[in-house]
């Protein structure tokens, strides 16, 4: 076996223990790690939206942009670039999470539910390959958001400074800073034990290039499979887990943190796939790239971040199913997240065709 | 014969190279960038020819590597 397939299997099982870690320290079920979902619970722990049950500063996140910050700069790899479409890529970042919080989980959390057997998951799987070929044909087609350059230091150190300062703000837990006491966000492993899962994670996806959508990506443009290889690796490893720790529940009843609005999943992740390629790797990779330095990713993930808040203040997240004394309340995605991923969906249409290569103006 | 392999800041840029390459009969592939030459998990070219066909390479081309000695030497970097 080469040496970058084995690398990319060991940050696979690396990711999957750390996730499965996460969930036994008390992280919401299937919930070990989830960028859409955790950058909508700092957007709330900073006050951007007010739904009082998704609010706490992530140490996830703060970890996973800071542990690739630290390895890149170990390996010399951490380069200061930008200026490649930053307000597009701000816009794409918001759309990507919206799809993903309509569906209720990015990519990587979507793999956590498929190995803990929520089959409701499969809709999402299946609209995320959609949107990731419709985004393989603009490539093939053409498109390009241009390219980035170097820039000043300074620029590549303003995602990871944010970090560090959120990173503060959680210690400190100063009075304007909102920590859900109920729901997804009042259920979370110790702050340490989080940090540290998202340093090491950050760290091993910054070496082995991990990526949910990179991986189909490759797959269909390129015939080639590494990236793949982690996706699996994670699904295989947290479905093992699940299954020692009796957490396998494959069904397609009520799932934790999930509804069964099959259509509006399905759509919400094409949102995902295709802004993921047009965006060049999906919300984790962001987060790995602007710890590298990368200043358009940093702005991706202020888009994925604004997005996470407007997704709440307009109703459009979905909403899980629930069981409550033998009653089921039916989940789903509202009239306004429906809208909101029928606009996302034209967006990104059009931003693909607007982007396309045109012989005559490259001249 | 020799054995290239070019890098570039964008997908669109390598594919516009491998069309070329091809168009001039060279034999050229796209593949993912190896992970020893970069962080990035872009696309690049690899191609065999007698000489390094700069000119037909797009503008934004990264870097290119000679393959010497089952290891890729930096023939040249457009790194601004």
């Amino acid at each position: 076996m080469k040496k970058h397939h084995l690398l990319m299997i060991v940050a696979g099982v690396v990711v999957g223990l750390a996730a499965l870690i996460l969930t036994a320290s008390g992280n919401p079920a299937n919930m070990g790690f989830c960028i859409a979902c955790f950058l909508r619970d700092i957007a709330g722990g900073l006050g951007l939206h007010s739904a009082g049950k998704v609010q706490y500063i992530r140490p996830e996140i703060i970890g996973l942009t800071l542990g690739a910050f630290g390895m890149a700069f170990a390996g010399k790899e951490f380069r200061a670039r930008a200026g490649s479409a930053p307000a597009l890529r701000f816009l794409l970042g918001a759309l990507v999470i919206i799809g993903a919080l309509a569906f209720l989980g990015c990519p990587l959390r979507m793999v956590l539910r498929l190995a803990g057997g929520d089959l409701t998951a499969i809709a999402g799987l299946l609209g995320f390959v959609f949107g990731i070929l419709i985004g393989v044909v603009c490539l093939k087609k053409g498109f390009s958001l241009g390219r980035a350059y170097k820039v000043k230091k300074s620029d590549s150190f303003v995602l990871p400074g944010f970090m560090v300062g959120l990173l503060v703000l959680l210690v400190a837990a100063p009075a304007f800073i909102h920590f859900s006491q109920e729901g997804p966000g009042a259920s979370h492993a110790f702050w340490i034990i989080s940090l540290v899962a998202g340093l090491v994670v950050g760290a091993v996806a910054q070496k082995s290039r991990l990526c949910m959508a990179g991986g189909i990506r490759d797959a269909f443009l390129l015939r080639d499979f590494n990236l793949l290889t982690g996706f699996v690796a994670i699904f295989v490893t947290v479905l093992i887990g699940n299954i020692v720790l009796s957490k396998f529940n494959p069904t397609l009843a009520v799932q934790p943190i999930a509804h069964h609005d099959y259509i509006w999943s399905f759509l919400g992740m094409t949102v995902v796939g295709w802004g993921s390629i047009l965006l060049g790797g999906c919300p984790l990779r962001q987060l790995i790239l602007a710890g590298e330095g990368n200043g358009d990713s940093a702005v991706t993930v202020f888009g994925m971040i604004v997005g996470a808040a407007i997704a709440h203040n307009f109703g459009m997240a979905g909403n899980a199913d629930a069981m409550v004394d033998g009653t089921f309340t039916a989940g789903g995605v509202s009239t306004a997240g429906q809208i909101g991923i029928a606009i996302a969906l034209v967006l990104l249409l059009i931003i693909s065709l607007c982007n396309l290569y045109k012989e005559a103006n490259a001249k | 014969m020799k054995e290239y392999l070019a890098t570039f800041h964008t997908h669109l840029s390598a594919l516009l190279s491998c069309t070329a390459l091809k168009k001039a009969g060279v034999s050229a592939r796209m593949t993912p960038v190896p992970r020893t030459l970069s962080s990035s998990c872009g696309t690049c070219v690899r191609y065999t020819a007698e000489q390094d066909h700069f000119p037909l390479l797009d503008q934004d081309y990264e870097c290119v590597y000679i393959l010497s000695q089952q290891e890729w030497a930096l023939l040249h970097a457009n790194d601004i």
